[in-house]
């Protein structure tokens, strides 16, 4: 993918993520990942689709802000360079890849038996209701990682990648005030 | 094949951990003229890696072998352990108040619980001596529940206005509030920077205003001559044929090829879940229950504060962003009447106005985890703004079956976990619903408009290797030496019978400053 210099400086000034572009190393945005197509290394299409959906629903924005580029690069690094949420829970053991994987896989099962629809073909008050059942960990025919956990783990990757941020803080209205900002190589 | 071990130089003394309480050892040990090597399982950690962000700081956290955790009151130690050099110490939040005197003698006082093997006049002097070297700033006067003591060498930090609104809570009950003792400096200090009150401490101080062991000990250690080898995951504690000495530690570094430090002492700082660990797992012919465990106490007693957190959202400005991770302010009004009604049982204190960052579990979208969807948004937009919390430490009784044993599942160097089993007592339960209770009562007399309760939260450590006046009651003597094995030290609030109603930080680093002053006094007792 040909990208000049300009574009390539300004687009790697606060990054979080380390891509190789066009050959290039490069400090990415999850949003910047996501707005440029670059290719997954641990989820497939049709999880990178769901984690979307189900992202966007926990908090709208967060499919733009990148969460499936930010879950899917931590979950090819080791436990120590994990930055999600998920390395706190303690119920939660790695490989974090599983967790996610089988919440997502868990997650289709529940809507296409629940609703007769995957989940992507739920409208937004089923795709709510799904959720609001996962949150409260009474969910029917769950099998898989707790869906309260799972629900609680997504949730902060969405809030990471929305909010986590300078431009997220901006929305906010609340200073950043960095001492350090995250602009710093691996 | 299996590799063949590099065998280094003897020392006198090999610190396992390079947080705050083997910094403080490898400083005085190496001060008092020992050859001292640490061996940090985790990496290193430099001023320049804090960056200021919530996500960045999940690095500080543990990140090594995975603990397992059971129980109904888990203790959180993927949040409250560390990983790399200053451990747990370089996320702390740098709040230091003092252990009571009746902290000390429960089970004197009350008949229940346990004694520490020294009362608070004991240890004074070692608080007051830590207090200058570090720089704490607080206002003695204001905090009229403080065991005595210097006073403090720097003022205390501003109130915001956070803390200002809730602290008209606490006034209208008739209640007491007072700056919160810090490690934090609010003017310059042994050539630290004051604090510009940013909320980022959770993600490490880079400037150096709050004091972590890259700060304080780990220089004065270097400059003694004290050495650090990073990536160097300790794996055994190894005997003399008879198991009555320690003579070194086996480690595998970074690249998988293993390692023997040999020396004449031992000291394991490596946090209240890892040293029990080790020692189970050093367990030989001459030591079939664990190294160092003739009192059957290893692994026993684990401890971890309940927090108790309170949040209220306000149509004025909290400018919540503004101050420390830890609360401005604090109460310890509940802390010495330990008998409570309705069966609670210990002490607690609040700290009040937290800063809050929007993400991450401390953070504002954390304290409502009902919310979803657009909800979320509106939610977010207004606690930004009018959001204040305040956060209860309580005490954890002593239970001996709350403790640490060796998982079935085993890392990747073949050594088992550790599993963590940790229940409330009942009269913990009854505590921290008795706190709940106050917090509440204080929110709505601040005249808050929405007020609710956090779920539950653990925080500090300790336990596991408890200190006390012989193996029929505790792993080691007060100065940390094991009982069975003069040579083997052990550092950390892994020691404390009972773990008080405040954070413990400066306890550890008064504690292990006794205890390293005492192997000086007593090295050719101690060394072989």
């Amino acid at each position: 993918m040909a990208i000049d210099r300009r574009t390539f400086l300004k687009m790697s000034g606060t990054g979080l993520l380390t891509y190789k572009v066009a050959g290039i190393s490069m400090m990415l945005t999850p949003a910047q990942a996501r707005s440029q197509g670059l290719s997954y290394q641990v989820l497939e299409p049709d999880e990178v689709e769901n984690l979307e959906l189900l992202g966007d629903a926990l908090l709208p924005g967060a499919k733009k802000a990148g969460i499936a580029h930010f879950i899917d690069y931590q979950l090819k690094g080791s436990l120590r360079d994990t930055k999600l949420t998920v390395r706190f829970l303690s119920e939660v053991m790695p490989p974090y890849s599983q967790f996610y994987r089988q919440g997502l896989s868990a997650l289709e099962r529940v809507s296409l038996e629940k609703f007769k629809s995957t989940f992507k073909g739920l409208d937004s008050a089923k795709r709510r209701a799904l959720i609001k059942a996962m949150a409260s960990g009474e969910i029917e025919n769950w099998e898989g990682p707790s869906a309260s956990l799972f629900y609680f783990a997504v949730r902060a990757d969405a809030v990471d990648v929305v909010y986590g941020m300078e431009e997220g803080f901006e929305t906010l209205g609340v200073p950043y005030m960095a001492h350090l900002n995250p602009t710093k190589k691996w | 094949m299996a590799n063949s071990p590099k065998i280094h130089e003897k020392v006198d003394v090999v610190v396992v951990g390079s947080g705050a309480a083997g910094s403080v050892m490898a400083a005085k040990l190496a001060q008092g003229g020992k050859s001292v090597v640490i061996l940090e399982a985790g990496p290193e950690i430099k001023s320049e890696d804090m960056h200021s962000s919530q996500i960045w700081a999940r690095r500080l956290k543990w990140g090594g072998s995975p603990v397992v955790e059971k129980g109904d009151q888990p203790i959180g130690h993927g949040f409250n352990a560390g990983w790399g050099t200053g451990g747990a110490a370089t996320h702390h939040y740098g709040t230091w108040p003092r252990f009571h005197p009746e902290d000390f003698s429960i089970k004197r006082d009350h008949g229940k619980w346990l004694d520490w093997p020294f009362g608070y006049d004991e240890l004074r002097p070692y608080y007051d001596r830590i207090q200058r070297e570090v720089g704490l700033s607080g206002d003695a006067k204001a905090e009229i529940w403080r065991p005595a003591g210097d006073p403090y060498p720097m003022k205390p930090m501003p109130t915001f206005a956070q803390g200002r609104i809730i602290t008209r809570g606490f006034e209208a009950l008739g209640m007491t509030t007072a700056p919160t003792p810090l490690a934090i400096n609010t003017e310059f200090y042994n050539n630290r920077p004051p604090c510009i009150w940013d909320g980022w401490c959770d993600a490490g101080c880079p400037i150096g205003a709050l004091a972590n062991p890259l700060q304080v000990y780990l220089p004065q250690a270097f400059k003694a001559g004290a050495s650090i080898r990073h990536q160097s995951c300790v794996t055994r504690v190894l005997t003399n044929r008879t198991g009555s000495r320690v003579t070194g530690v086996e480690y595998m570094d970074q690249l998988g090829s293993p390692h023997v430090q040999p020396a004449e002492s031992v000291v394991l700082a490596a946090f209240t879940i890892q040293n029990p660990r080790l020692l189970l797992a050093s367990k030989s012919a001459k030591h079939p229950n664990g190294l160092a465990n003739s009192s059957g106490l290893v692994g026993k007693y684990i401890q971890s504060h309940t927090a108790a957190t309170v949040f209220g959202l306000f149509d004025e400005n909290t400018e919540n962003y503004l101050g420390v991770s830890t609360g401005q302010l604090i109460n310890q009004d509940g802390y010495k009447q330990k008998q409570k009604k309705g069966g609670a049982f210990g002490s607690f204190q609040w700290t009040i106005g937290n800063a809050k960052k929007p993400n991450d579990l401390a953070g504002i979208a954390n304290t409502r985890r009902d919310l979803f969807g657009d909800d979320l948004h509106r939610f977010m937009g207004r606690a930004a703004k009018g959001l204040a919390s305040m956060t209860s430490v309580i005490e954890d009784a002593p239970v001996r079956e709350n403790c640490v044993s060796l998982s079935g599942k085993k890392d990747k160097w073949g050594i088992p976990l550790a599993e963590v089993t940790h229940n409330a007592a009942p009269e913990t339960y009854a505590l921290w619903e008795h706190v709940k209770r106050e917090g509440l009562e204080v929110m709505k007399a601040a005249e808050a408009k929405d007020i609710w309760l956090g779920g539950y939260g653990a925080l500090h450590l300790a336990g596991g290797t408890i200190m006390g006046e012989s193996v029929a009651n505790s792993v080691t003597n007060s100065f940390g030496q094991a009982h069975d094995i003069p040579n083997l030290v052990m550092a950390g609030a892994g020691l404390f019978p009972t773990a008080g109603g405040v954070n413990t930080t400066y306890t550890i680093h008064a504690v292990s400053l006794r205890s390293a002053e005492h192997m000086i006094d007593r090295w050719s007792e101690i060394s072989a």
